[in-house]
């Protein structure tokens, strides 16, 4: 991930007298990763749910659900069809608001109103959320204005350069495959830093290579400090990436622990609510 | 400050994608010059009628074409959930509204300084002195037509037959706009002033006043809702 506008390693050598009896030679290499929440000065984020609900008509999408997500996990949301999945992201990331409960963003009730918070929450939705007619460049440049940041084109360079669009920088986004689609929305992502970065069924689109970047992103993210939610159905790729597991089955949460070996209670969990699960 | 950033950034946004679509402004503009073509035969006015008629010969032409590209305004938003792209990030609300009604307004004056001449001409007006008093009713009727237009836009973003829906919705509510421009054109065409009709043109300025700044500070809740 070398490369990142806001990212550097910084190598320190701490070097003692050797004519001094006693000294052992003591090097101390300190690879320190500056990441977002260092770099701007804020505390890493901590989500609160409290039983958030969600209705559509009279359908509920999601029930009485409670989590609390702190900085620096990376959680695998896992569910069949209908579970209630996109909901809770959309929920986290402000787009809907909830029928009842609150979601607290550092002890404050996150609301569309607070542009600052909104500016924290990021979702990756593969192939989405990119203008056509504007080139691959041009929409990294429009949404890191949109997020207040200045524009560094050395930083745009190696964003694009990461997700191996370098060469694809000119060309609108129309000309882009699915794939590079959602390369370029890790690019817009890596350069923007969101504190909590949701993340909508990446797997379909990507390649091999593509796969690979993006799960180091992620980790990457999560080593920063940031909080992660991915939810997929391709089970054994959530598993090896993410800490925790949360399962919900049919708007409600079935499961909710932190990922360990063996993991006879994810086991039952996985049986029980995700019958059809994928691989 | 933040504001007036956020909506040159989205107005950039919008031009740099009009220029290379070139959907809109040159639909408004094909479709405006057919209506005077059309009018042109269909009405075979005499000289001292046309003073009478061509006020809302001319509103006419610049709803239809206006409601074409209000029809337009949010297409990129719809494409690839882009909307929910900016419903995410900290984009003001009011900065969108004024990007956007910005952007229609620009569309829309460059169509009129075609439209407008083209009008005269087509028409046989003798009075060409007359058209900056002419231009400066048409923007504020304007103004008021692109900031009631987007808004009503926002509002039928979601509909279904939103087409359909945009202009029922928007010329009932438009109704003071164009009696305002028609009553005060009418007057200049006929006096070469604006006489007694400025309190219309008071009436025009309030309307914009008030839905620009309505639209500001609403539209955070109408593109949400």
């Amino acid at each position: 991930m070398a490369g990142l506008s806001n990212q550097r390693d910084f190598d320190t050598e701490f070097d003692f007298d050797l004519n001094q009896p006693g000294t052992t030679i003591i090097v101390v290499e300190l690879s320190y990763q500056l990441c977002h929440s260092s770099a701007i000065g804020l505390e890493a984020l901590r989500v609160t749910v409290d039983k958030l609900a969600r209705a559509y008509g009279f359908l509920w999408a999601l029930r009485d659900l409670n989590l609390d997500l702190t900085p620096g996990q990376c959680v695998a949301l896992l569910g069949p069809n209908g579970a209630g999945k996109t909901t809770l992201l959309k929920l986290l990331s402000g787009l809907i608001t909830p029928t009842t409960g609150e979601i607290r963003f550092d002890g404050v009730i996150f609301s569309r109103s607070m542009p600052e918070l909104r500016a924290r929450v990021g979702l990756l939705a593969p192939s989405d959320h990119l203008y056509d007619n504007l080139t691959a460049r041009e929409n990294l440049t429009f949404f890191s204005r949109l997020y207040k940041q200045s524009v560094v084109p050395e930083s745009l360079d190696s964003a694009l350069e990461q997700v191996g669009l370098a060469e694809r920088a000119g060309d609108y986004v129309a000309n882009l495959s699915s794939g590079m689609k959602c390369r370029l929305s890790i690019a817009k992502w890596m350069l923007l830093q969101p504190e909590l970065l949701l993340v909508d069924e990446p797997y379909g689109v990507l390649d091999g290579s593509g796969i690979r970047l993006l799960e180091n992103f992620l980790k990457h993210q999560c080593t920063c400090g940031s909080i992660v939610v991915m939810a997929s159905h391709h089970v054994s790729r959530a598993l090896d990436l993410c800490n925790r597991v949360v399962i919900l089955s049919q708007g409600r949460l079935s499961f909710n622990e932190a990922k360990r070996q063996p993991w006879p209670a994810f086991e039952t969990a996985f049986s029980e609510f995700l019958p059809h699960g994928g691989s | 400050m933040t504001l007036l950033r956020q909506t040159g950034l989205m107005l950039w946004k919008d031009t740099l994608l009009e220029l290379r679509r070139r959907e809109s402004l040159l639909t408004m503009f094909f479709f405006g010059t057919l209506l005077l073509f059309v009018f042109n035969f269909a009405f075979d006015l005499a000289p001292d009628k046309i003073a009478g008629m061509a006020p809302g010969l001319l509103w006419l032409a610049f709803l239809f074409t206006g409601t074409l590209g209000l029809a337009q305004l949010f297409q990129a938003e719809r494409e690839n959930h882009n909307l929910d792209a900016l419903l995410l990030s900290p984009l003001d609300g009011g900065a969108l509204f004024l990007a956007k009604a910005a952007f229609n307004l620009i569309l829309m004056v460059l169509v009129e300084i075609v439209v407008i001449p083209l009008f005269w001409i087509l028409f046989n007006l003798p009075a060409w002195n007359l058209l900056p008093q002419i231009f400066l009713v048409t923007l504020l009727g304007t103004v008021g037509f692109c900031v009631l237009g987007t808004l009503m836009s926002a509002i039928t973003l979601r509909a279904r037959a939103r087409e359909l829906l945009l202009p029922l919705v928007l010329f009932p509510l438009m109704i003071p706009v164009i009696l305002a421009t028609i009553r005060c054109m009418a007057e200049v065409l006929r006096t070469g002033q604006f006489g007694d009709q400025v309190a219309w043109l008071r009436l025009l300025l309030g309307f914009d006043v008030i839905f620009l700044t309505a639209g500001v500070l609403i539209f955070d809740w109408v593109i949400e809702s």
